[in-house]
């Protein structure tokens, strides 16, 4: 029988715990992408906390809590099929236990462990490629990642700016972190707060380019310090690809194009 | 704007760029730095930038001929104010383009005003501005050990360029410098990071004392050193002060000098790639420098990379028995690295690994497996021949090519 969830990582665990404790499962899909066969039956899981918790700690006590993490950045993963590679995954971690983390190369472990590293990639590379705009009230920053990264990024983006207000806006998937570091503006030091995560389909109008001249200095700084006779643009798409760099200050065309050239008459100490 | 452009186009032969090696938390302010490092963009030239990386002032004293700010050079000059400095770092890192401040600096007066200047500006940073991510400083030296004592308390890694490994061509190349000056400052810090981390054994709150340690940072190919030379140094700079880097950048000609190479010369990449490859061979593969260089072999290999070019040189050592060989011994075989010789060592305790597998594990399976055997068989060049495996190894040679008459 095919399991249907609602894309939620404790749907995904309540299929997992029906498979154990009801019909086995052939496969589990996400409800919006199945496509009906004629062969096996399917049938919608609602679902439900209490089977989902202790599915997550049966993972966490009887495999690893290195193997519930790897579920879990699996589950935020956009690959097809995540879900039934989770499910052969933790059916042979449930007989293993914590010895799974040690079979990379087993054919039910390591697309696992492939795509749980393909987030784990991401996440890490935008703590570094994410670009904040200061729009006077706070900080709006927009990415498109493969990947589901927002809830894995957000805490890393917590401690780091605790004192100020900021959002994150996942334009493919239609989310955003929302953080506010300053409701008592007074009190120093700022003590680090919750994180939200909501739903935002478009950027409100409001949100014009920031105009205080830090977005330019920062282009200027990226052209200014790469050597010319060093150029490499191959090595340099294997860090930032291409289809991260359209949310990436220092990859747009300069408004007034600023040369240090034709700044030259500006005052410079010289020496005779 | 012009001043950024001047100060950063002054700073950007220096190569340090690691933002790693100290976990920092924020305590309320702005910023804390991650143990692993992280790059926040990677310019034209690939390299990554994690740091601003600017200089206070490009006027120098010093006349170092292969340096881009030195006296004679008719260039623009320019210098920061610490606030300005400040600000900058600040409006950056809250954007998040950087992850922290590399300080460096031209000297104008004296060492001693310059490495004032510096500690102005971090302590700035630190305490009015609560700035608690990465800062990388740069010792001026000779300046007076109680200003890199203070700056060290501020900074997390601390740094003196070397630039040169050997004395003679220090000497020839940047006649004002001279290697026990520049050593001078390296043995303090050493001395000040072991003393302050065995206080903070006892005091939980001591303060930390460049808690990233130190760095240096040499020039490849402005001299006539050999390989040999620049690796024997870099070993022991490792022994004599515990540095966590030792940097190597090609030569870029900036100056027209009858020393140093013409300015059309390109950069020697590849050898700086292959110095790069020895120096991780002997920091995390347990490799001795005496292996990777000698006497006879003055120079590094420039078509193999220097791990494959032992193996060659050592056909003895092989073929290992993948599912017996120690860690030690997996990091020697061409292919296999840290992270699949940990691998191959946690799975072999659960079953024998074959040759399947192993492409899995990361192993780079085209090169190793002319050093190994798994479960007993050999899959490699047979019979063992260095030259066989060195042909199959390089890309094929461009064939000859019949010219057209006309």
């Amino acid at each position: 029988m095919d399991y249907l969830y609602d894309g939620s990582f404790d749907g995904l665990l309540t299929c997992i715990y029906y498979h154990y404790y009801q019909e086995a499962a052939d496969g589990i899909y996400a409800r919006e992408s199945y496509q009906p066969s004629l062969l096996v039956e399917s049938g919608l899981v609602c679902s439900n906390p209490d089977y989902a918790a202790r599915v997550y700690k049966a993972i966490e006590e009887k495999i690893s809590e290195a193997a519930l993490a790897r579920v879990y950045y699996a589950f935020l993963s956009s690959c097809p099929g995540k879900e039934n590679i989770i499910l052969n995954y933790l059916r042979l971690g449930f007989r293993m236990g914590s010895k799974i983390d040690f079979y990379h190369s087993h054919p039910q472990v390591h697309p696992l462990h492939k795509i749980a590293c393909q987030v784990t990639r991401e996440v890490h590379r935008f703590l570094g490629l994410l670009r904040f705009a200061d729009q006077g009230k706070f900080l709006y920053a927009s990415l498109a990642p493969d990947h589901d990264i927002l809830p894995l990024i957000a805490d890393h983006f917590a401690e780091r700016l605790a004192g100020e207000r900021w959002v994150i806006h996942d334009q493919k998937r239609n989310g955003a972190i929302v953080y506010d570091g300053q409701t008592s503006p007074e009190k120093k030091p700022y003590p680090q707060r919750r994180w939200y995560l909501i739903d935002l389909d478009t950027v409100p109008a409001s949100f014009l380019p920031e105009e205080d001249g830090y977005q330019e200095l920062w282009k200027l700084y990226f052209t200014e310090i790469s050597i010319n006779s060093r150029r490499n643009p191959r090595l340099q798409a294997q860090f930032i690809p291409h289809r991260y760099r359209q949310h990436l200050v220092e990859f747009q065309a300069s408004r007034n194009g600023f040369r240090l050239a034709e700044n030259a008459a500006l005052p410079l100490i010289r020496r005779e | 704007m012009a001043k950024l452009a001047i100060l950063t186009g002054a700073a950007r032969y220096d190569v340090a760029c690691a933002s790693s090696g100290v976990s920092r938390k924020n305590e309320g302010g702005i910023g804390n730095a991650k143990s692993f490092g992280i790059c926040h963009s990677w310019s034209d030239d690939g390299r990554c930038i994690s740091l601003l990386k600017v200089l206070v002032s490009n006027d120098c004293i010093y006349d170092c001929r292969y340096c881009v700010n030195r006296r004679s050079n008719n260039i623009p000059r320019a210098s920061f104010t610490a606030r300005e400095i400040a600000d900058l770092t600040l409006q950056f890192y809250r954007r998040n383009y950087i992850e922290g401040l590399f300080l460096s600096a031209a000297v104008e007066v004296s060492p001693h005003h310059t490495m004032e200047k510096m500690v102005r500006i971090l302590t700035l940073l630190r305490q009015e501005y609560e700035f608690h991510g990465y800062i990388h400083v740069k010792i001026i030296p000779g300046a007076d050990p109680v200003l890199i004592q203070q700056a060290g308390l501020l900074a997390d890694r601390m740094s003196v360029n070397i630039e040169q490994p050997s004395e003679q061509s220090l000497r020839l190349l940047a006649p004002q410098k001279s290697l026990p000056m520049l050593y001078t400052p390296m043995q303090q810090v050493r001395d000040q990071i072991l003393i302050h981390k065995e206080e903070r054994k006892r005091f939980r709150h001591a303060p930390r004392f460049a808690p990233a340690g130190q760095s240096t940072q040499m020039i490849v190919g402005a001299s006539q050193d050999s390989d040999l030379t620049i690796l024997h140094t870099t070993q022991a700079l490792y022994r004599a002060f515990g540095l966590k880097r030792v940097y190597f950048s090609a030569y870029v000609p900036v100056n027209q000098d009858s020393h140093l190479p013409a300015l059309a010369t390109a950069p020697p990449l590849l050898r700086e790639h292959r110095l790069y490859q020895s120096d991780w061979l002997v920091r995390y593969y347990h490799f001795q420098v005496e292996e990777i260089v000698d006497p006879v072999h003055p120079q590094l290999e420039t078509e193999i990379d220097p791990k494959m070019a032992w193996a060659l040189r050592h056909p003895e050592f092989f073929p290992l028995e993948i599912n017996r060989a120690a860690y030690e011994e997996l990091l020697r075989v061409p292919g296999i690295g840290l992270k699949s010789a940990w691998r191959i060592l946690t799975q072999r305790r659960l079953a024998a690994l074959s040759a399947d597998q192993l492409k899995t594990l990361g192993v780079a399976y085209k090169r190793a497996r002319h050093f190994i055997t798994c479960k007993g068989v050999y899959a490699g060049s047979r019979p063992f021949d260095p030259l066989t495996i060195r042909r199959s190894i390089l890309p094929p040679a461009p064939s000859a090519q019949q010219l057209t008459l006309f």
